[in-house]
């Protein structure tokens, strides 16, 4: 039998709560205190780990009361490799931006990310696409800098 | 009091403080008008700007959003029946078929209207029952604020539309993140495995916008590709005059009607973290059950649309009772506004009134001058926000992302904040996806280092584990918060025979 999504997740929490458990006793005891610093995390483990359990047990118990050859209610298409390559984007961005510095990281991300959304067709779409990059970047790096005093990334290999 | 709200709107005149607000407010009804972005995403956006402001200053700003932000889903809403925000559901049910029938205008002002009505009942209550309320809160002991605590994760994961025992485990997610790091007592690391990274245990505000953000824009983005519901249903600029005498003598002339659903959605408000897309379904329902027609809700007449919206304005009046006099935000946009409140070195809980007079009645007064503006501002600006609404998701959720990351690197001007939002935004996603309600997690997150604090310090107090259900007002907190959960688990035992439902996740 194929577990479900929810059984999938509850074993992950589950098999999380169960490790920190075993970890939380190796947690030294203070003196003066008459709990240690274990004592509240074990209550909020042990909660996870039968909340998860629970999880698991009731989509079994679903699965078991469902027929087998229920077809799957239509589900509307979803985009989940844009979603995939969108995170890519962010995570490339996050790595440049101490890098190469607020300005250019974010003008290449917006650039990126729009381009990777809706793909511009003509050299009007892609003049538009620039503009919006730079002046985003343009934009906040004005305001959150000179006028509201809020220091944003410099660039390591930029200085900029 | 009133000598204070007086000097507290003075204050808020001042143009230093009056341009925020009025910032705030515009950006919260776009934010609101806008399908896919929620009242707690424009939030997460306006946060960075106000670290560099003072803090009644980006208070104030904060108000705005979330007042501007509770209206101006009413526009999409009756304009496109699709609605701006979760906030505005119930105003599509009559709004889009009045809209639809010829009199957009008085749809739209029916609902304008309502909201300020609402929000200012919501107001009264605010100003009237903050303070009493935080004088009780200051008898308590760790005794009471633990139980207390317990109640509000209870009813919130309890009232999880998908799941009763994935909005515990939600909670206990929440509450685990919090645990990691140095302990609050001793300092002792915990299940950090030596990492310098995570030592310090996650900030709050960068796993709030993680987890809130990035869960929204990525479902937005999932859905790029579902064909769009067809948008020209009415004229592109229809005309919206109407007769404000003619809609405000309509709502004053239910006033049953507003002020139950008003009630309602301060209630829904005070409650923690149940904003107000579960208001304005509820007060939308209870209008329909104490109708003498009930047929003809959903056909577009205004009973609809006031219940929808004077209470969704109402409840946040209600959310900021709680986080002023308990320190417990009424839902994530609130939780938001806890976040910089700290970080401006303010401590909200039932002293804040008291030893921060002047900030407290600056809010009550930027909550109060919100809701003028936000009439202004759709009366001058409804006719153009079907345009604003055009705006592409492609253009969108780079600058959302852009302003995210900002708000957690200025934190402390680390990339460790911005790591940390990153992550939380996979995990918040693939929650999301799994179909976990956020809302537990952020009220796990919220109180989990108070939990802690207090359980300890009542056993270091007495160690007598009896004194949490002897003392009375510990007790009754604590049954509460037993029967709140039986009664989760009645309803979702009753409700087992239908079939699961997809609902909206909510954020």
């Amino acid at each position: 039998m194929r577990l479900g999504r929810d059984s999938v997740a509850g074993l992950i929490f589950l098999a999380v709560s169960l490790a920190l458990l075993v970890q939380s006793f190796g947690l030294p005891q203070l003196p003066l205190v008459p709990v240690g610093p274990g004592f509240y995390p074990r209550i909020v483990l042990i909660f996870m780990a039968v909340t998860s359990a629970a999880l698991i047990v009731q989509d079994l118990l679903a699965r078991r009361a469902e027929p087998a050859d229920v077809p799957a209610p239509a589900q509307p298409q979803r985009a989940y490799g844009l979603v995939a390559l969108a995170f890519v984007i962010v995570a490339l961005y996050l790595v440049l931006l101490p890098l190469l510095g607020y300005r250019i990281a974010t003008v290449l991300f917006v650039a990126a990310l729009q381009a990777t959304l809706e793909r511009p067709t003509t050299w009007r779409q892609w003049a538009v696409l620039a503009a919006i990059a730079i002046g985003t970047s343009a934009v906040t790096y004005l305001v959150f800098e000179r006028y509201l005093t809020v220091l944003l990334p410099r660039g390591s290999w930029t200085d900029w | 009091m009133f000598e204070l709200l007086g000097h507290g709107l003075l204050t808020l005149l001042q143009w230093n403080y009056l341009v925020p607000l009025f910032a705030g407010t515009l950006i919260g009804v776009i934010g609101g008008a806008l399908p896919g972005v929620t009242i707690t995403m424009t939030i997460i956006v306006i946060l960075p700007f106000t670290y560099g402001l003072d803090p009644l200053q980006g208070l104030a700003a904060m108000t705005g959003v979330y007042v501007g932000g509770s209206a101006g889903g009413l526009v999409t809403a009756c304009l496109l029946g699709i609605p701006g925000t979760p906030s505005a559901i119930a105003a599509t049910f009559d709004g889009f078929p009045m809209a639809r029938g010829g009199a957009p205008g008085r749809a739209i002002w029916l609902g304008a209207w309502s909201s300020f009505f609402g929000g200012m009942l919501g107001g009264l209550f605010l100003i009237l029952v903050t303070g009493p309320l935080a004088a009780i809160a200051l008898q308590f002991g760790p005794w009471e604020y633990f139980s207390l605590f317990v109640l509000a994760m209870a009813m919130v994961a309890g009232l999880a539309e998908s799941s009763f025992i994935k909005g515990l485990l939600s909670t206990a997610i929440g509450l685990l993140i919090t645990v990691i790091g140095t302990d609050p007592i001793g300092s002792v690391p915990r299940f950090t495995f030596g990492s310098e990274f995570i030592s310090g245990g996650f900030p709050f505000l960068p796993v709030l916008i993680g987890i809130f953000a990035f869960a929204q824009i990525m479902s937005d983005i999932e859905k790029a590709g579902v064909p769009k519901t067809p948008e020209a249903v009415l004229a592109a600029q229809p005309s919206l005059r109407v007769s404000h005498l003619k809609v405000i003598g309509e709502i004053l002339g239910r006033p049953f009607l507003l002020l139950w659903s008003t009630v309602v959605g301060i209630l829904i408000g005070v409650l923690p973290a149940i904003g107000g897309s579960a208001a304005n379904m509820l007060a939308y329902d209870q209008a329909k059950k104490f109708s003498r027609h009930p047929e003809r809700f959903g056909t577009g007449i205004p009973e609809g649309i006031i219940a929808s919206e004077s209470s969704n304005n109402a409840n946040v009046g209600g959310s900021l009772v709680t986080i002023m006099a308990f320190g417990i935000p009424g839902d994530a946009v609130t939780a938001v506004m806890l976040g910089a409140m700290t970080i401006h070195g303010i401590q909200s809980g039932p002293l804040f009134v008291s030893q921060q007079p002047a900030l407290a009645y600056g809010i009550y007064a930027a909550y109060i001058l919100a809701h003028l503006l936000m009439v202004l501002i759709l009366a001058a600006g409804a006719p153009f926000m079907l345009q604003i609404t055009r705006v592409r998701l492609a253009v969108l959720a780079p600058v959302v992302l852009v302003l995210c990351v900002i708000g957690a690197y200025a934190l402390n001007n680390t990339m460790q904040s911005v790591y940390v939002l990153l992550i939380f935004g996979v995990f918040g996603y693939a929650l999301v996806r799994c179909g976990f309600p956020l809302a537990p997690l952020i009220l796990g997150l919220i109180l989990g280092d108070q939990i802690e604090i207090n359980l300890i310090r009542a056993i270091m107090t007495d160690d007598n584990p009896l004194l949490f259900f002897t003392r009375p007002i510990s007790g009754a907190l604590l049954l509460c918060a037993a029967l709140s959960v039986a009664l989760a688990v009645w309803q979702h035992m009753r409700h087992q025979a239908r079939t699961p439902r997809e609902g909206a996740p909510e954020f």
